[in-house]
């Protein structure tokens, strides 16, 4: 061992190093061993012990509360004693089977209607379970938080604004997204009022979960969006709420989108103009037409789709003279669509052209005229 | 006297550089696994929380188009088309080019899908060899389909660039016709797309794992297995240390090099105006992203391109040294052709990160990588000859590249189990932790030998094809 060290000590600096990450690697080597071999442990553990404790938790609601028969009763849910005592099983004492417990309530109460669902609810209320959530509501990790938010939220849990308010602007994006959801459920005043001091842009992922929060919650009171699209500086909400226009057919807000063909912003104003169309507003055709010059191409080609959306039949000059005129393919491809749409009005005209048009502007009319192909 | 100075000087120097270049070459690989590390870790602690079934029923997710260039790929053509046609997403296409088999892979198509010849308004925004004809289901099953039937153009690239040219949306997911996709692959690469705050993701990327001893069941694995043949074997744990390791650590610092030509999705608008794919290059997908890169610094397009660890894409490893050496030709030739095309962005500011960052790592520690080893070795041999090897220094180094490599391919499969546990039994993930103990031996010196044949072949110009990989089809799961 003396000699051993006696001969590290005097060894060139590159043999040393080399001696010491032949340590490090050796030890880290061992070490990523054991620790594959400790988390496949675990994981087993985990589902072991889970595997065995959902039968027994399943068994339990299943007796107690879903086929419970003095539970159907029209009483208010929440003057109901539910058989709590019989939950009170020593391995509750676990933090890991409450949360298993939680996860089956929150499963079950998805999956049922009515006033089941209610009694769910009490129970999670009745075994303190409510506790455990906003206790990890406090937590400092923000994945302990959002899980919180999930758990209250599925239990339609009321959460102060105060304490929602500030995460929907968090620098985290899941709980950010998490807090949205859940203020728009738990709201009662005013679900919408985030939109108000949403600072960060709405993701179009955050968009999506938000679009079904909203359009599943029931009871849910749907403002008027074009609060929003006239005075928010966030375009990104002004773009949500636009395709939140479209899906409650909110004619109410139509004033506010024609106004929004005057913003400087290119693919907000596409946006408003792809509004328009679904809405089918006849009204605005007049306008698309004469900003039609002046936009760039992918509004053009919005007011294009939206000519045919609305389909009166008012504009197939128009669109016939940018189908033949027209040096951009997707420009012609899009007027001949519409075209098409508007075939009710132009039914000599699209005959007409297929007879005389070039041979690549007829292959673009029997595209868009053939049913299989969609786009 | 003077002359054994000189040599003696030469080889100093030439020490002295090797040990240079290996010591950067490891401290970048223990930052690779840092990196790797952090974002294996927080992406799998985000995806708890992400739900895939909001997207899934929802009206606002983005269309993709999911292409695959198919050919003579008859055997295997119509299970795989099934298995495409069963993806998990609210709003995508399929389609299928047909690169001018020479079997009867279209008319088995036209006949199992019930297609017919479509009058299709084909804008060549790329160009491509000749499109003969445009095929869609009469079937409603299958209105997702479409097939391109097209003159082969002898390459991936030129198949591809046709189904870019006929997509209907704005993202386009390439994959090879023979590789099985996770079910929500869709899904999964979009999600980047989708959350990301400030730059535009140009293209997102998954990690590929081998096939050859996975289970499927009507084009859907069922039992992931590591690969029984050592030439597999050794390519799975190459694909763990590269995409899990490399591409994870990477995607941290928004300097990933490339997206896997066997899956990767990607922004249609950017990929069209940077050309698309070049059909003349060996390494087309790693071509295309450096492209990308370059189009979007040019057009100050504040890009990312992201990597996600989870296991997407099932692909056949070959299993023969012949079948493996013509892959592996193929590539090291393809990175030669695109560091010589693409020089002036070598630490060059202009293109940032892809400048001063990726491009000078791929040079130095891929491109040259192979190189380097194999003069170390001649060294080796003639230092040996003339009796010049101090035999401890030389073992003691050895030993230590040795387990400093080891450590670094365990260290990818521990990021890797600890956050997805692909395999059932632990003697399968036993079966492969021993693996990395022979690839220094067995394997790295066939990468070496290959990378530089592939050289040699980009500098003499020889003629050559992206020939058929000879398949050998996927284990059916048994029966219960």
């Amino acid at each position: 061992m003396e000699f051993s060290f006696y001969e590290f000590r005097y060894a060139p600096l590159s043999i040393q190093i080399a001696f010491i990450f032949i340590v490090v690697a050796i030890t880290c080597t061992i070490l990523a061993y054991l620790s594959i071999l400790r988390g496949r442990y675990k994981a087993y553990r985990r589902e072991k012990k889970l595997a065995s404790l959902h039968p027994v938790i399943d068994n339990l609601l299943m007796e107690h509360i879903l086929l419970n028969d003095e539970l159907a009763s029209d009483t208010p849910a929440e003057q109901v004693q539910l058989p709590v005592e019989v939950f009170r099983l020593p391995v509750f004492e676990h933090r890991w089977a409450r949360e298993a417990l939680i996860d089956r309530l929150i499963h079950y109460r998805n999956n049922v209607r009515g006033s089941m669902g209610e009694q769910l609810r009490n129970l999670y209320i009745q075994l303190n379970l409510d506790k455990d959530s906003l206790k990890k509501m406090k937590s400092h990790k923000w994945d302990k938080k959002v899980q919180a938010l999930a758990e209250l939220t599925n239990m339609n849990m009321s959460i102060a604004d105060v304490t929602i308010l500030p995460l929907t602007n968090s620098n985290n994006r899941e709980l950010r997204a998490a807090a949205r959801h859940a203020y728009i459920k738990l709201s009662k005043n005013e679900p919408f009022k985030f939109f108000d001091v949403v600072t960060e842009p709405l993701l179009l992922w955050d968009q999506v979960e938000l679009f079904k929060i909203i359009s599943t919650t029931e009871h849910i009171a749907i403002p008027n969006f074009a609060q929003w699209i006239t005075y928010s500086s966030n375009k990104t909400i002004v773009s949500f709420c636009l395709k939140l226009v479209v899906h409650y057919n909110q004619l109410s807000a139509v004033h506010a989108v024609i106004k929004l063909l005057d913003t400087k912003d290119h693919y907000l104003r596409a946006d408003a103009i792809n509004c328009l169309g679904k809405l089918k507003i006849e009204e605005v055709q007049e306008k698309l037409i004469h900003m039609y010059d002046s936009q760039p191409l992918n509004c053009r080609l919005e007011i294009l789709k939206a000519l045919g959306r609305i389909s009166s039949g008012k504009h197939v000059g128009f669109l016939r003279q940018e189908f033949l005129h027209s040096t951009d393919f997707e420009v012609r491809k899009h007027a001949a669509k519409s075209l098409i749409r508007n075939a009710w009005a132009a039914k000599g005209l699209i005959q007409e052209l297929i007879d005389t048009a070039t041979l690549e502007n007829k292959l673009i009319l029997k595209h868009c005229m053939n049913p299989l192909i969609k786009f | 006297m003077e002359s054994t100075s000189i040599w003696d000087g030469l080889a100093r120097i030439y020490e002295n550089t090797v040990f240079v270049y290996g010591s950067v070459l490891l401290v970048t690989y223990a930052l690779l696994a840092v990196f790797s590390m952090i974002s294996v870790r927080t992406y799998a602690k985000k995806d708890n929380f992400n739900q895939d079934i909001t997207l899934l029923g929802s009206p606002l997710a983005p269309g993709i188009t999911v292409l695959a260039p198919a050919f003579n790929e008859g055997m295997t053509i119509i299970s795989n088309v099934r298995s495409l046609l069963t993806l998990n997403y609210p709003k995508f296409e399929i389609i299928i080019v047909n690169d001018g088999s020479t079997d009867n892979s279209l008319q088995q198509m036209i006949n199992e899908f019930d297609l017919i010849k479509v009058d299709f308004a084909y804008n060549a925004k790329i160009q491509t060899q000749p499109v003969r004809g445009i095929y869609k289901s009469t079937n409603q099953a299958y209105a997702k389909l479409m097939v391109i039937d097209k003159v082969n153009g002898k390459s991936k690239a030129d198949a591809s660039n046709a189904a870019i040219n006929a997509a209907a949306y704005n993202y386009f997911v390439c994959t090879d016709v023979d590789c099985i996709l996770d079910k929500n692959t869709l899904l999964e690469l979009i999600k980047p797309v989708m959350q990301e705050e400030n730059k535009r993701v140009i293209a997102t990327g998954a990690t590929l794992r081998i096939a050859n001893s996975c289970e499927f069941d009507e084009g859907v694995m069922t039992r992931m297995r590591p690969p029984k043949e050592l030439l597999a074997r050794f390519q799975e744990v190459e694909y763990i240390r590269a995409f899990v390791l490399g591409k994870m650590g990477w995607s941290l610092l928004n300097c990933v090099p490339n997206v896997s030509g066997g899956l990767g999705l990607f922004d249609k608008e950017v990929a069209i105006r940077s050309g698309g794919y070049d059909h003349s290059s060996f390494g087309e997908d790693m071509e295309l992203m450096t492209r990308m890169c370059r189009y979007s610094y040019d057009n100050k397009i504040d890009y990312a391109i992201r990597y996600i660890p989870k296991t997407l894409c099932w692909t056949e490893a070959p299993v023969t040294i012949k079948v493996f050496n013509r892959q592996r030709t193929r590539w090291s030739r393809g990175l030669a052709q695109l560091m010589t095309a693409h020089f002036s962005m070598f630490m060059n500011p202009r293109y940032g990160r892809m400048g001063l960052i990726i491009f000078p790592y791929n040079f130095f520690f891929e491109l040259l990588a192979p190189i380097i080893e194999f003069t170390g070795i001649i060294y080796y041999i003639v230092m040996t000859c003339l009796g010049l090897i101090n035999w401890p220094t030389a073992i003691i180094l050895l030993f230590f590249v040795y387990t400093y490599s080891v450590m670094i391919t365990t260290l990818a499969i521990l990021w890797d189990q600890l956050t997805f546990r692909y395999y059932k039994t632990w003697r399968e993930v036993a079966y492969l932790c021993m693996t990395p103990f022979m690839e220094f031996f067995l394997y790295h010196p066939l990468i070496v030998i290959f990378a530089l044949r592939g050289y040699f072949y980009f500098l003499t110009g020889k003629k050559s094809t992206w020939g058929n990989m000879q398949r050998r089809g996927f284990k059916t799961a048994a029966a219960k």
